[in-house]
């Protein structure tokens, strides 16, 4: 089961560097037609400075950087029984192309929750507070994992 | 985007443009594993896929059903204007589901200087099976600003 004296633990910084051509990649992965994520001077005629984040970009930095797994065996959460039971995003400033963000997880909850069906789960909440290079708050994600016991 | 959006325009009950996406084809998921970082084989390999419990193989990343209801959603507000938008994950996708997603607006407030509209969102597949629910903030400018 999910390690709880782990609430407040913070893990290693995830660092990312913005690329216009990985925000075009992701949006063509999702089919994503809008321009202002695919053409920079779409952005800019629709008031951008340049091609935004679609909403679920950070993703990205957080899967590419493979913090979760790190969080998931140091918490000794059962790999092949965790869910992705909820994702939230707070957005306070735009993300573009040439800003390095950096997110350093934390573990904000472990609590264990009974099914209506009577199985006991552990929620996990993880939470990533973003910053850009000039060390402003940009966004934030928070993760709930579900462990199956 | 080119049609601007202004708060005194949105009403409590008004529905979102709703979006269709699909059917989903396992290339897909192929594409979102590279552009995310995700390669669980769980969305990628049927054999890992069935071997762990799905009998009919891969399942889609929830992540990418998300980013359907993003799709949506900034399709309708300016994507500047998004301030908050969380998800539940309610049931797997498979690859030929063609998901819809659909959303109300549930409120509008004036908070701390901006003006805020507050919306439910859904994306159910074609037999009406709910995959996410969820909800997004935004702030919308005024007509006389």
């Amino acid at each position: 089961m999910a390690d709880s004296t782990k609430v407040g633990k913070t893990f290693d910084p995830i660092v990312w560097e913005v690329e216009r051509g990985k925000i075009r990649e992701m949006a063509k992965a999702i089919g994503d037609p809008n321009p202002i994520y695919l053409d920079r001077d779409a952005a800019i005629r629709a008031g951008y400075r340049d091609t935004p984040v679609p909403p679920t970009f950070l993703t990205v930095p957080m899967m590419w950087s493979s913090s979760m797994p790190v969080l998931i065996n140091d918490l000794k959460i059962n790999f092949m029984m965790v869910l992705h039971g909820e994702e939230e995003y707070e957005y306070y400033r735009d993300i573009y192309p040439g800003d390095t963000i950096t997110g350093v997880p934390k573990v904000a909850s472990v609590e264990e929750k009974t099914s209506k069906a009577g199985k006991k789960m552990d929620m996990v909440t993880v939470e990533i507070l973003y910053k850009n290079q000039h060390n402003e708050d940009v966004a934030k994600a928070r993760t709930l994992l579900v462990e199956r016991k | 985007m080119g049609n601007e959006l202004y708060f005194e325009d949105i009403k409590v009950g008004d529905a979102l443009p709703e979006l269709s996406k699909g059917p989903i084809m396992k290339l897909q998921h192929v594409l979102y594993a590279g552009a995310s970082g995700d390669f669980n084989p769980l969305h990628t390999d049927d054999d890992f896929a069935k071997a762990v419990g799905m009998k009919d193989g891969v399942i889609s990343h929830g992540m990418l059903i998300m980013g359907f209801v993003g799709q949506a959603i900034t399709a309708w507000v300016p994507r500047k204007c998004l301030r908050k938008f969380g998800v539940r994950f309610a049931g797997m996708t498979k690859p030929g589901n063609t998901i819809m997603v659909s959303g109300t607006v549930t409120d509008k407030r004036q908070e701390n200087g901006e003006n805020l509209v507050f919306c439910e969102v859904v994306a159910r597949d074609e037999g009406g099976d709910v995959k996410i629910t969820g909800n997004f903030s935004a702030a919308l400018p005024l007509k006389r600003g």
